[in-house]
């Protein structure tokens, strides 16, 4: 082998272990439990999320908020970290990708947030109505959940992770897997270089896609 | 010995094409089914492989610590292996510790020895920073997880300034050999003290400060990796700590220092063995080789800035401490 190509494969061993760095370590893991909301005429109006944070997590986040140190965080210790969350999560748009006639639903203010501890782990609840109720008609609906960035690995709640709410009885509910199934460590070149734009949205291969049809 | 050393990369790099490749086999799994039909399967690619590894491992670490509270025999024993195994994904994972590291080396051409040392003391530095900073935040003084999430914060900031000034003194000093070595290659001029043939003598003095500006160079190396508790260290401990068995929590995070330290290690050995032999390569031909190499340490001191300078920026992110 000519030595160039002897070098150029020694610096390309040494380059290899920080192609990852544009990359993100989940250390939280919520559970997620999804409800799409209906009028009465049948329209999409919101989006309601039960999140459950894992146990090592949940202990770390609540550490130091027990204000009256009776052992139980109220509604009202955990009011401060809920709005904290909810503020940051709209800033992410709620890690919620909706998608109807190809297009992206945009949501408005978060209501109804709060946050209670429930068998040692954190649970936050809020709802966030979408900006212009939508007939899920046509073409299908379809929801993901999941921080581009990964540092939060969402996963869909054991049970009954997605439900519709009053939808028309025509619409039916799909899930669709990660379509990371298809990746090779031979196209991780390409990912790493798409990883490191702004728009950065190594966090989808890791999710799934629920899909309403409503025909 | 060049034989034996051409080798001994070509293993190098036949064991990290077998390590991509053999992973990729490795990542059919079948979790159990949770909606209806199957549950997201693993993400594959090599990098996804082995954060969900990470994962993994992290979602039995509460229950390990659990265990040990319960009294469980064997549960301490799972806890430290269960916090090993993690610390080995975590570190093969995304994370500055061994870009820097495996850079620094790269650059400088530290002997394998001195990257071993910089992997293991970096790793135990971040071990007793996770320790000091849950110790003195969460059981001192209560400090809620904003308060120790604003502090982590600062402690970034000062790890990563480190590395932007690791980089650029690199830079400067590696900038400036490469100009040396242009110009003697432009003139077809050996240069004065550069390329270190049987002929050159050093005076034991200036070699004496050489070392010592090395060894506080590798200081700051180990303290720009060291200084960011990994957060996965912070998350347990605290979790011990509330479950009220602290001993446990630190076994964990000296267990995870050890897996880190492993991993990276292992990097900083591939990184100083493919720069031994482009070293090698380049002493036995003079000229243009010499002087690709000098580029190549170049590059790997301006990747160091770029590292420090896009975590300083917040442009890369690794590690959050809070979820959003």
């Amino acid at each position: 082998m000519p030595p160039l190509r002897l070098l150029a494969l020694a610096f390309a061993a040494f380059l290899a272990p920080g192609a990852g760095i544009a990359l993100a370590h989940p250390h939280v893991q919520v559970e997620t439990e999804t409800r799409i909301t209906h009028d009465a005429s049948g329209q999409v109006t919101a989006v309601e999320h039960i999140w459950t944070f894992d146990e090592m997590y949940s202990t770390y986040a609540t550490q130091g908020l027990d204000k009256n140190g009776d052992g139980q965080l109220s509604r009202e210790e955990l009011a401060e970290l809920t709005n904290v969350n909810v503020e940051h999560l709209g800033q992410q748009r709620f890690f919620t990708v909706l998608k109807h006639e190809r297009r992206f639903v945009s949501f408005g203010a978060v209501r109804d947030a709060w946050s209670e501890v429930k068998n040692g782990k954190l649970v936050l609840r809020f709802t966030v109505p979408v900006a212009t109720p939508f007939k899920a008609a046509g073409r299908p609906l379809t929801v993901e959940i999941y921080d581009p960035d990964y540092f939060v690995a969402f996963v869909p709640a054991d049970g009954e992770p997605m439900r519709l709410v009053d939808a028309p009885a025509a619409c039916k509910l799909d899930y669709t897997p990660p379509r990371g199934g298809g990746q090779s460590a031979a196209t991780l070149s390409e990912s790493f270089f798409q990883a490191l734009g702004p728009n950065a949205n190594f966090g989808a291969q890791f999710a799934g896609r629920y899909t309403v049809n409503c025909q | 010995m060049r034989a034996r050393h051409i080798a001994g990369a070509a293993a190098l790099i036949a064991a990290c094409a077998i390590l991509l490749g053999g992973l990729g086999d490795a990542l059919a799994q079948a979790p159990p089914s949770a909606f209806g039909g199957a549950r997201p399967p693993a993400p594959t690619g090599l990098v996804g492989w082995i954060i969900e590894q990470q994962a993994a491992f992290y979602r039995q670490l509460s229950a390990a610590v659990r265990g040990v509270r319960s009294g469980d025999r064997t549960a301490f024993a799972t806890l430290v292996g269960v916090s090993f195994l993690y610390g080995v994904f975590h570190a093969a994972g995304p994370g500055h510790g061994k870009a820097v590291i495996s850079s620094y080396i790269v650059a400088t051409g530290e002997t394998m020895r001195r990257g071993l040392v910089l992997a293991a003391l970096s790793s135990l530095l971040q071990a007793f920073t996770a320790i000091a900073l849950v110790g003195f935040l969460a059981a001192v003084l209560g400090a809620t997880a904003r308060t120790m999430g604003q502090v982590v914060n600062w402690i970034e900031i000062v790890a990563y300034a480190l590395i932007v000034v690791i980089g650029l003194r690199l830079l400067w000093s590696k900038g400036r050999a490469f100009a040396a070595r242009f110009a003697s290659w432009r003139s077809g001029r050996p240069v004065a003290g550069m390329a270190c043939d049987d002929n050159c003598t050093h005076l034991p003095a200036a070699e004496q400060v050489a070392r010592i500006r090395s060894w506080r160079e590798a200081l700051a190396v180990i303290v720009s990796v060291g200084l960011r508790p990994c957060t996965g260290a912070i998350l347990v401990l605290v979790f011990a700590l509330s479950q009220g068995i602290v001993h446990a929590g630190i076994a964990a995070t000296f267990a995870m220092a050890a897996g880190t330290a492993l991993t990276v290690a292992a990097i900083a050995a591939l990184a100083s063995g493919a720069k031994a032999l482009a070293v090698r390569l380049a002493s036995a031909r003079a000229g243009s080789i010499t002087l690709l190499l000098s580029a190549v340490e170049v590059a790997a001191a301006l990747l160091v800035v770029l590292f420090g300078a896009a975590l300083l920026t917040g442009y890369l992110a690794v590690e959050r401490m809070m979820p959003f």
